[in-house]
């Protein structure tokens, strides 16, 4: 794909201040210290990033298929700062924003200590992700992934709900530690071919990668580095042994809300692993597509299992994550554009999911489902919402979940014939199963007797942070147009270097 | 001519949000009865626009919604359908007076009543296969919260689930299928994917397909539509549903047999040459089914399962009218559908007039109820009368011409299906005299009062309907018609 630079479509390099306000604001925030003041102002920030997000969405020309916004600046060595945004970097960016815009406010509702520093945090981590989702630099996507992730571990650590917040945050340490490592690895391998096959100096960057050919063995070599080091993150069946146990003893939602809603390792898939590596993305799918085909099954019977919701959401996203990767593996246009849909929904959608599972956990100081119940006829609106997320993760018609999941499996049908795909979606149903019963036992059922008084109704603030996330599910999944024009042409392009227009 | 449909449409989930709004909960009642007034306005001008000599689909309203994948929204009636928007209207609008004294969360009840009837009429109205895919989905989300919140039984909560998950496993094959039949019409007019995508039944229906694929989507459509419809052995969700569930609302389940209306606006003109080669299946599925049920509901102690086997029973005699494949067959299977809208769910709403004095509908809880409740106890008799085909109801002509069209076609199914029906007459009147008849055995009964006005209204105004179509049977058979031509024109 060819690159426009930000003069021919904004007033100013718009990427930057998006990796850069955030930032900013975090510095900011820790130099101002603790105080209502600041939070405030950090939340302004998160407040302005979102906007800033939508104007790049507004700016940008769905129809060009080429990376738009592009930025370079000639830094020494392979350090060269390059970025460049394409629908599915649109499509990510907003999403992440807005969930960090939410967050922000969620941080209010809960009242947790050490506000202004948790919002830095937040910032912090949103500016990492910008970096990571514009960059063309793999060595900055690299740093940026292992600085966001201390940060992360950080924010597990310090605002845990649970007193074995330690087992939490050194799993997590040690799973994405080695994953990090493996994705510097296979970056690092990357770049040393380039500069072995062309000489000259060294180069990380995407558009000069993709050019060199690679040895098939070498290729493969690469693509599992990257793959497993994405795969961590992302996270995919087998590599999600973190997740339970920080979502269990983490924070409710913020961690998990940052990780899983913005899934960087699929769109690091997309963005970097496919057009570096297409022919051992080839050759490797039929295996990619075996884990992902257990992944669905495996996940949706240890959710059946689970008796505290926050585990449960947990696996819930282990399973569905393995159909958006059916998706992208199918590598046609379809299964790419659903794929790719399929993450940001489900990016949503879970985190929907974590944040009105806080709110409840802020009544009930219990995720464990048998000591809720009894909530609905206290607060429905966070109910209905909790409902809707699971309604787009079941792939309900009137969520984005639906059109998503609806092309994954029309490309699935074409790739890998019926029954298969028969299957995903009866994956698709158990899901459901699941969802259903986790909500029934936490809001329909009746309540404990062990609880004394009805818990306390929404506030404000808790209607309006549920409310703009159903009205933005149900706007999204019932004017699914403009959502599938973002992602079409990039993902056109890149379907044509699998052989498929 | 302007379209009646969509307002028709929007004024379901505007009448849900609009329930909220009221200062007093209660006042949520009077704002769906409102709504579906206006509704009824609305279905009213649609049948009055309705030109019965036309064959198509009339009053079409089309809008790409998602055009990247050949998505419309696209609305429009025929005279294979246009008889249910009244009365799918009618009967919500019976719910919503059966439970009128719903006392927890009433507000929510009933704005998912209205949801839910908004739904139902669009899979009655949808004309493009993925809208009425995503109409027949919504329709489980409320019912889903009514039968966890409002439901009578102690296992509620389990059926509620079980009803949702049956139905979105039958969603699958249904999704599949209309999946299958938009690729064969990308392959025929050659544009590559998801650019030839179309989901438009019309276009659909126009477009030649390979026998084998046909096959396939006869049988995955089958699939899904019979779980709703139900048949046997699909049928486990009915008869639990029919216990636990909220009672007024499950003569929705009862009422409105959206498969079997799934099966002739879709299954059968998609697939026509699948379909008539599996005459035999559907012959089949119904016989037995029609048996089965008369059976079961013979050895029923509970009037609301009973009334479950017997709707069990009736679809099977549905599923023999569509087999026939003739034009008989199909009139009198529509005419039955409709006809049970008012019949089966007049019964059902009845059997919660009698649930709500008594707290069971239980046979042990009944008896002598005639005595303490005569105008209840008369119209049921009625309904009860009406729903075994007596000469003079409008279900008589529907039974008549099924009858006559599997006859001829399935003689052995007919003569079957006679049999069914003495079977139906021995369960309906064996209820009757245990439940109505006799002394009265329970103190409850003894000191119940008999219909109320605005019960009285509701099943007068049913009554009357039957009554009238009973004797005039033709103004419905003359706008089902030429639909039901052109439905068999496709199969030769």
């Amino acid at each position: 794909m060819t690159e426009l630079y930000w003069t021919d479509h904004a007033a100013w390099p718009l990427l930057a201040s998006l990796q850069l306000l955030p930032l900013a604001g975090a510095a900011l925030l820790l130099r101002l210290g603790e105080g209502p003041l600041p939070a405030w102002l950090g939340r302004g920030i998160a407040a302005l990033e979102l906007l800033l997000a939508i104007l790049l969405y507004d700016r940008f020309d769905v129809h060009a298929a080429a990376y738009q916004f592009a930025e370079y600046l000639p830094l020494p060595g392979p350090f060269a700062y390059h970025v460049g945004a394409d629908g599915v970097t649109v499509l990510f960016v907003l999403l992440g924003a807005l969930i960090v815009f939410l967050l922000s406010l969620y941080s209010l509702v809960r009242g947790l200590h050490q506000e202004t520093r948790l919002i830095a945090t937040l910032l912090a981590v949103e500016g990492l992700m910008m970096v990571q989702l514009c960059t063309f630099n793999l060595l900055w996507l690299v740093a940026a992934s292992a600085l966001e992730l201390a940060l992360v571990g950080y924010l597990v650590g310090h605002w845990a709900t649970s007193p074995q917040k330690d087992l939490a945050t050194s799993r997590f340490y040690r799973f994405q530690g080695l994953g990090q490592l493996m994705l510097t690895a296979g970056v690092l391998v990357l770049g040393w071919a380039h500069r072995d096959h062309f000489g000259g100096g060294w180069t990380f960057d995407l558009l000069d990668l993709a050019s060199q050919p690679l040895t098939p063995r070498l290729a493969a070599l690469c693509f599992f580095l990257l793959f497993y080091g994405l795969g961590v993150r992302t996270p995919i069946f087998p590599l999600h042994g973190w997740l339970p146990t920080v979502a269990r003893h983490g924070n409710v939602a913020l961690a998990p809300a940052l990780l899983l809603g913005v899934k960087l390792g699929l769109y690091g898939l997309v963005r970097f692993v496919f057009p570096l590596l297409p022919e051992a993305v080839e050759a490797w799918s039929p295996f990619v597509m075996g884990f992902a085909a257990t992944g669905v099954f495996y996940a949706a019977l240890l959710a059946l299992q689970q008796t505290n919701l926050r585990a449960l959401i947990g696996f819930a996203v282990v399973s569905h994550t393995s159909l958006a990767m059916v998706g992208l593996f199918a590598l046609d246009p379809v299964g790419l554009q659903g794929g790719v849909l399929l993450a940001a929904n489900f990016g949503l959608a879970v985190t929907t999911m974590m944040l009105m599972t806080g709110l409840v956990y802020r009544r009930t100081r219990s995720t464990r489902l048998d000591r809720l119940g009894g909530l609905f006829d206290r607060i429905p609106m966070i109910g209905l919402t909790f409902f809707i997320a699971c309604l787009a993760i079941v792939g309900m018609p009137g969520t984005p979940g639906f059109d998503a999941a609806h092309l994954v499996l029309e490309a699935a049908i074409h790739q890998f014939g019926a029954l298969p795909s028969v299957g995903a979606a009866l994956g698709n149903v158990a899901a459901a199963g699941f969802l259903l019963w986790a909500f029934q036992r936490a809001f329909l059922a009746p309540a404990p007797a062990a609880r004394a008084a009805p818990v306390e109704r929404a506030t404000g603030l808790e209607w309006f942070i549920a409310g703009v996330l159903a009205v933005v599910l149900l706007t999204a999944g019932f004017h699914m147009a403009p959502w599938l024009d973002l992602v079409e042409a990039p993902m056109r392009a890149l379907a044509g270097r699998f052989g498929h227009v | 001519m302007s379209d009646v449909l969509t307002p028709l449409l929007l004024l379901y989930p505007a009448g849900a949000l609009a329930a909220w709004l009221p200062p007093r909960a209660e006042q949520a009642r009077m704002l769906a009865v409102g709504v579906h007034g206006l509704a009824l306005i609305l279905t009213a001008a649609v049948l009055a626009g309705f030109d019965p000599h036309q064959t198509g689909f009339q009053m079409v309203a089309r809008t790409a919604w998602i055009p990247g994948l050949g998505i419309d929204y696209a609305v429009g009636v025929d005279g294979i359908s246009v008889l249910f928007l009244p009365a799918t209207v009618l009967l919500f609008l019976g719910v919503h007076l059966a439970s009128w004294h719903v006392r927890q969360l009433p507000r929510l009840y009933h704005s998912l009543l209205l949801l839910q009837a908004g739904a139902t009429l669009g899979v009655f109205c949808a004309v493009d296969t993925l809208l009425f895919f995503l109409f027949w989905e919504l329709s489980l989300l409320p019912f889903y919260f009514l039968a966890s919140l409002w439901g009578a039984g102690p296992h509620r909560n389990y059926a509620a689930t079980q009803y949702t998950l049956v139905m979105l496993a039958g969603g699958v094959p249904l999704l599949f299928g209309f999946l299958l039949l938009a690729f064969n019409q990308a392959a025929v007019n050659g544009l590559g994917l998801p650019a030839g995508l179309s989901f438009d039944l019309i276009r659909l229906l126009d477009t030649p397909m390979p026998a084998d694929l046909e096959w396939t989507v006869f049988l995955l459509l089958l699939l899904g539509f019979a779980v709703k419809m139900p048949v046997f052995p699909l049928h486990t969700w009915l008869p639990l549903m029919a216990m636990e569930g909220p009672v007024a609302a499950v003569s929705l389940l009862t009422g409105l047999k959206l498969g079997a209306y799934g099966l002739i606006r879709f299954a059968v003109p998609l697939a026509p040459g699948a379909a008539q080669d599996m005459h035999w299946l559907l012959a089949g599925l119904g016989t037995f089914g029609l048996l089965y049920g008369a059976v079961a509901a013979l050895a029923q102690t509970n009037l609301r399962a009973l009334l479950a086997y017997s709707g069990l029973s009736h679809v099977g005699l549905v599923l023999l009218g569509v087999a026939a494949f003739n034009l008989q067959g199909v009139q009198g299977a529509v005419l039955q559908l409709v006809n049970f809208t008012a019949v089966a769910g007049g019964l059902f709403l009845m059997s919660a007039f009698l649930h709500q004095r008594l707290g069971s509908t239980d046979l042990l809880a009944l008896g002598g109820v005639a005595h303490t409740m005569p105008r209840l106890a008369g119209f049921f008799l009625f309904f009860v009368l009406a729903g075994m085909g007596l000469p003079g109801s409008s279900v008589f002509p529907a039974e008549f011409m099924i009858l006559m069209a599997t006859l001829q076609t399935h003689t052995g199914a007919g003569l079957a299906a006679l049999f069914g029906l003495v079977l139906g007459a021995a369960y309906f009147l064996n209820l009757y005299r245990r439940a109505f008849l006799g002394p009265v055995g329970n103190a409850t009964v003894a000191v119940s009062r008999d219909l109320r006005p605005r019960e009285l209204g509701l099943v007068l105004v049913f009554a009357l309907l039957i009554l009238f179509f009973g004797l005039f049977p033709t103004s419905l058979l003359e706008v089902i018609r030429p639909a039901a031509e052109a439905w068999v024109a496709r199969l030769s």
